[in-house]
C-alpha cells in the first residue's frame, strides 16, 4: 500500500515538474528565485559582514559612485552598498519564507477546521477572517509592529500573523467540496475518526493548492517587510532591502542623485517579487483543479 | 492576494508623497507669508512644559520678556521694560516698563501682569522659568513700576528674559491643571500669536497688531513639520519653503553653492551628546512605577569604559560629515569661555584597548565566548533608544552600537519621536540614547539641568524634569548654589569649569561634538535676515530670534522657479515604478483569472 502510494506520488510529481518545465515564465521565475537562493546561502563567501558595520569602514570613502568604489559603491557611513545587498537578501528571504510559514500554517488549520466542521466553527472562524480581510493590511502591520518593538522575529511574525486570511478562504473552499466525496463518506462510514480523516483525505487533496498559494504569499510578505522596514520598525541596525531603502531615504540620498545606494536594493526586490510570483503562478495553473480542468494539456 | 497591491503602492506612496509633501498651500490675496520648514514638531505650545527648540520658537515669538537679548552679543538689552536701576546692595531691582503694552486681546500689559509671572512660576517651579526666578520675588508698585527683589546675591540680573504670560489667562487655570493646559489661547505681545497647530504637520502664527516694536512686515509665519529632511530641502530648493531649520549636514554644501541660497552654520553652543542611564535611587522615587536602568551603569567605571569607546572625530567627520567639533565637556552658552580646559589625564581618550581593560578589571568577563560580556551570569545587554525626529540618529547608533560591540557589551533598539522619547526618558526605561543641547546666554539655565532635583520623580507626568542621566552628584549641586550666588565674573567661571570638570568625569553624558545649527534661507522672498549673535549665530531658533521682527519681503517675491526638483523626479520615478508594478500585477492577475473561467 505504501510503496504503491509513494509510487503514484513519484509519478505524480514528474507529472508535474514535465507540465511545470513547459512554463517558460515559470522556468524563468526559478531560475531567478534560485540565483537568490544562492547569493542569500553564500553570502558570508560572496561578501564581507565586517564591512556592514560603520565602524570597520571608517577608511573607506563616503558616497562613493560604483566607479570609485566597485563594484556599487557605498553610503553615507563609507559601508559598501554591495555587502549590505548581499547580506540584505538574507532578511528579505527569511521574512518573507518565514512569514509565509505562519500565515500557511495558521491559514491551512483555519481553513481545513472551518470547512471541514462546518456549523458554529465555521461561522466563528469566518468572522475571524473576515475581520482580519477588511482591516487595511499596513496599518494594522504597522502598529502590531510599533506595539511588539522592533526586531526581526517580531516582523516575521506581524506579517505572518495579518496574511493568513486568504489562504484560509481559499482552503476553506476546496475543503468543502472534498468534504462531500465518496471516499470520504466510505471512510466515515467505516468508523474513521476526525482526525484520520482530515489527516489522511482532505490535507493531501488540499496540499498542492497550500503549495501554490504559498508560493504567492512569499512575495506578499517580502514586500511587506520592505515597507515596514522603510518605515523604520524593523530592527533599525540588520540590514534588509526596505532598511537600505530607508537609510537612503533619510539620509538624502534622493537629493544628491546617489542612485547606487536606492537603486540595486529596489531593483532587487522588484526582482524576487516577480520572480515569486512568476513561479506561483506557474504552480498554481498545474496544481490547482480549478484551473486546471481548462488546461489543454 | 490583496495585500500586493497596498503594499506596492504604499511604498510608492510614502515616498512619493513624503517629498511632493504639500505642494499646495501658496498665499492668498497677497498675504505676505513667511514660510520655514524644520523637522522637529512642537512638544507643547504650554510654556510651563514644553522642552524641545521648536516650542521655544513659539515662545519667542508670543511672549514678551522683560529683558531682551541683543540681536548681535546676546547681551541684555530692553523688552518690555525701557529702563532699569539697582539699589546699593545689587539686590533690588526696579524696572520701568514701555508706555501703552497690550496683549494682543486688548488687555493693557501693566507691571502687575509681569510680577505675577515671575511670582507664579517661581511658587509653582516652572519647568522653563524656575532657575532663573527661584531666588527672585517681583512685586508692582505702580502701573509701570516693576520691583524685584533677590534673596541672594544674583549674577543674571538685570538680565530677566524669562518668558511673561497673559496673567488674564492663566489665572483662571488652577496650579494642578496647569501641566494640562493646551496653551492655544494665542494670547501674545510677541510678534506673532498662534493660531493653529496641527499635530506632525504645521503650526500657523499671525501678526501681532499690537506688538510694542510696531506690526512686522510679515502676515503669518507658517511652521511646517517634515518627516524627511532631504524633502524639507526640496522643498527650499523649489521655493515652497522659504527658510529651513536643521538642514541636513549631507545637503549643506550643495545649498551653500545654490544660487539665491543663503546656508548658514549657526554656532551658538548646541551640542550632541549620549546619555548613560544612571538613576541610582537618588531622589527616591516610586520604583514601581518607574523603570530601572541596567545595573552596570550605575558603576562608575562601565561609564568610564564606553566613554573611552567613543572616537568622536570620527563621528564628527562620518556622522556631522564635518560640520562641528569633537565633544568634550557639555557647553552652557554659547561663549565658549565657560568650558574648561580638560587636562590629559581627566580626558577620556578613544581607546579601545584601554575600555575593554578596565571592564576586565572591573570583572565583567566575557566567560561563554559569545562576545558579550556578563553581569551576574546574563549577557550585558543596553536599551538603546533611537530618534526617528533626527537624520543623525540613526548613524550615531551605528557607530556607538559599532564600538560597544567591540568592549563587549551588545545592545537592542527602539525608535521613539521626540515627544515619546521625552516620556521614555522620565520614565527611565532606556539605557542609553544621543539627543542635544541648545543652551541659553547665561549658563545658569544649563547648569541647573543636571541637578538632583531635576531627575524626573513625578509619577504623574513623566514629562516634568530635565535631568535625563538621573545621576544626582550632591557636590555638583553644591557648586551650582555657589556660582548661582557668585558676583565675580572670574571667581563664578573658575566654579562652572570645577562643575563641568565633575560632570565630565561622571560620564553619564558622553559630549559627542558641538555642532552648529545649520539653516538655509532664499534670498530671493525676504531681506533682513539677523544672525544671533552676530556673524557666527543662526538666524532662526536662536535666543530671541529676532529675524522674525526684521524681515521685510522683497518687492519681486515669485513663487519659486516653478521647475522640478532632483528629489521630485525621483519621487515621480519611484511612484511610477510602483504604478507600473501595480499594471504588472493587475495584468497578471487579469491573465490568471481569464484562465480560471
Amino acid at each position: 500500500m505504501t510503496a504503491l502510494a509513494w509510487g503514484r506520488r513519484k509519478r505524480a510529481l514528474a507529472q508535474t515538474w514535465a507540465e511545470y518545465r513547459r512554463d517558460r515564465e515559470g522556468m524563468t521565475g526559478l531560475l531567478v528565485l534560485g540565483g537568490f537562493v544562492a547569493v542569500a546561502l553564500l553570502a558570508p563567501l560572496l561578501a564581507d559582514d565586517a564591512q556592514l558595520s560603520a565602524v570597520n569602514t571608517t577608511g573607506n570613502e563616503v558616497w562613493a559612485p560604483p566607479g570609485e568604489h566597485p563594484p556599487l559603491g557605498t553610503d553615507s557611513l563609507g559601508r559598501p552598498i554591495y555587502d549590505q545587498l548581499v547580506y540584505g537578501s538574507q532578511v528579505s528571504l527569511l521574512v518573507g519564507i518565514a512569514a509565509t510559514l505562519i500565515a500557511i500554517v495558521i491559514g491551512t488549520v483555519v481553513g481545513v477546521s472551518a470547512g471541514f466542521f462546518g456549523g458554529w466553527v465555521d461561522a466563528v472562524l469566518n468572522r475571524l477572517s473576515e475581520w482580519f480581510l477588511v482591516i487595511p493590511f499596513i496599518p494594522l502591520a504597522i502598529v502590531l509592529a510599533a506595539i511588539l518593538g522592533p526586531s526581526l522575529r517580531n516582523i516575521i511574525f506581524v506579517i505572518g500573523v495579518t496574511s493568513w486570511p486568504v489562504t484560509a478562504r481559499l482552503i476553506r473552499a476546496q475543503v468543502l467540496t472534498i468534504k462531500q466525496r465518496l471516499y470520504v463518506e466510505r471512510s466515515r462510514a467505516l468508523g474513521a475518526s476526525s482526525l484520520h480523516v482530515m489527516g489522511r483525505h482532505v490535507l493531501p487533496n488540499v496540499a498542492p493548492l497550500v503549495i501554490a498559494n504559498a508560493t504567492l504569499t512569499v512575495p506578499v510578505a517580502i514586500l511587506s517587510e520592505t515597507v515596514l522596514s522603510f518605515l523604520g520598525l524593523s530592527d533599525p541596525l540588520r540590514v534588509s532591502w526596505g532598511s537600505m531603502l530607508e537609510d537612503a531615504f533619510s539620509a538624502g540620498a534622493l537629493g544628491r542623485e546617489a542612485w547606487w545606494w536606492y537603486l540595486p536594493p529596489g531593483l532587487c526586490v522588484i526582482a524576487v517579487v516577480l520572480a515569486f510570483t512568476l513561479v506561483g503562478r506557474a504552480l498554481e495553473a498545474i496544481l490547482d483543479p480549478r484551473l486546471r480542468a481548462g488546461r489543454a494539456g | 492576494m490583496r495585500s500586493i497591491v497596498p503594499a506596492a503602492a504604499a511604498l510608492a506612496a510614502v515616498l512619493a508623497l513624503a517629498l511632493a509633501a504639500g505642494a499646495t498651500a501658496q498665499s492668498p490675496d497677497q498675504k505676505v507669508v513667511l514660510t520655514v520648514g524644520l523637522t522637529q514638531d512642537l512638544d507643547s505650545p504650554n510654556v510651563t512644559v514644553g522642552e524641545l527648540v521648536s516650542s521655544f520658537e513659539l515662545w519667542n515669538l508670543q511672549y514678551p520678556t522683560l529683558t531682551d537679548l541683543a540681536a548681535d552679543d546676546l547681551s541684555t538689552a530692553p523688552g518690555l521694560a525701557e529702563s532699569w536701576s539697582s539699589d546699593d546692595s545689587g539686590r533690588v531691582w526696579t524696572y520701568t516698563l514701555r508706555e501703552g503694552l497690550e496683549w494682543s486681546d486688548g488687555t493693557p500689559i501693566t507691571a502687575e501682569e509681569v510680577a505675577y509671572t515671575i511670582n507664579r512660576s517661581r511658587e509653582e517651579e516652572w519647568l522653563n522659568h524656575y532657575s532663573t526666578v527661584q531666588n527672585l520675588t517681583a512685586e508692582a508698585t505702580d502701573e509701570r513700576t516693576l520691583v524685584v527683589t533677590s534673596s541672594v546675591d544674583d549674577p543674571k540680573l538685570p538680565g530677566l528674559s524669562v518668558y511673561i504670560v497673559p496673567k488674564h489667562v492663566y489665572e483662571e487655570i488652577e496650579a494642578s491643571e496647569i501641566g494640562k493646559y493646551a496653551a492655544l489661547d494665542g494670547v501674545s505681545a510677541g510678534p506673532f500669536s498662534l493660531k493653529e497647530w496641527k499635530k506632525g504637520q504645521f503650526w500657523r502664527m499671525e501678526a501681532n497688531d499690537s506688538y510694542w516694536r510696531g506690526r512686522v512686515a510679515i502676515d503669518e509665519v507658517v511652521f511646517r513639520v517634515f518627516r524627511n529632511a532631504d524633502a524639507m530641502v526640496a522643498a527650499l530648493r523649489s521655493g515652497e519653503l522659504d527658510a529651513a531649520h536643521n538642514v541636513p549636514a549631507a545637503a549643506f554644501p550643495s545649498l551653500e553653492t545654490a544660487e539665491g541660497i543663503e546656508a548658514v552654520e549657526g554656532e551658538q553652543g548646541g551640542f550632541d551628546y549620549l546619555v548613560l542611564n544612571s538613576y541610582a535611587g537618588q531622589p527616591p522615587r516610586d520604583e514601581t512605577k518607574f523603570d530601572a536602568p541596567h545595573p552596570v551603569l550605575l558603576d562608575l567605571r562601565v561609564r568610564q569604559a564606553i566613554a573611552h569607546a567613543i572616537d568622536k572625530e570620527t563621528l564628527v567627520e562620518r556622522v556631522l560629515s564635518g560640520l562641528g567639533t569633537p565633544g568634550t565637556t557639555i557647553s552652557p552658552s554659547p561663549s565658549p569661555a565657560w568650558m574648561p580646559e580638560l587636562s590629559e589625564e581627566e580626558t577620556y581618550e578613544f581607546d579601545l584597548e584601554q575600555a575593554n581593560q578596565i571592564l576586565d578589571d572591573a570583572g565583567y568577563t566575557d566567560t561563554n565566548g559569545n562576545g558579550v560580556r556578563e553581569h551576574e551570569g546574563k549577557d550585558i545587554v543596553l536599551r538603546y533608544a533611537i530618534r526617528t525626529e533626527s537624520e543623525y540618529s540613526k548613524p550615531y547608533a551605528e557607530f556607538i552600537t559599532g564600538w560597544l560591540k567591540d568592549i563587549g557589551i551588545d545592545t537592542t533598539f527602539s525608535s521613539y519621536d521626540d515627544g515619546q522619547l521625552i516620556e521614555v526618558a522620565g520614565k527611565g526605561a532606556f539605557d542609553a540614547y544621543v539627543w542635544g543641547w541648545t543652551p541659553f546666554v547665561d549658563p545658569d539655565p544649563m547648569l541647573s539641568y543636571m541637578k538632583c532635583d531635576q531627575i524626573s520623580v513625578d509619577a504623574s507626568d513623566f514629562s516634568n524634569f530635565w535631568n535625563d542621566t538621573g545621576l544626582c552628584d550632591p557636590e555638583y549641586d553644591a557648586l551650582y548654589a555657589e556660582q548661582n550666588t557668585e558676583l565675580d565674573p572670574d571667581r563664578r567661571e573658575e566654579i562652572v569649569h570645577e562643575m563641568l570638570t565633575r560632570w565630565y568625569t561622571n560620564a553619564a553624558y558622553v559630549v559627542l561634538a558641538t555642532s552648529p545649527d545649520l539653516q538655509a534661507y532664499r534670498t530671493d522672498r525676504f531681506s533682513g535676515w539677523v544672525r544671533q549673535p552676530a556673524e557666527i549665530g543662526p538666524v532662526l531658533f536662536s535666543n530671541s530670534s529676532p529675524s522674525y521682527w526684521s524681515l521685510e519681503p522683497l518687492a519681486s517675491s515669485g513663487d519659486g522657479d516653478g521647475g522640478l526638483s532632483t528629489a521630485a523626479i525621483a519621487a515621480i520615478a519611484i511612484a511610477g515604478a510602483g504604478a507600473l508594478a501595480l499594471v504588472g500585477w493587475v495584468v497578471l492577475r487579469r491573465r490568471s483569472v481569464e484562465e480560471r473561467e
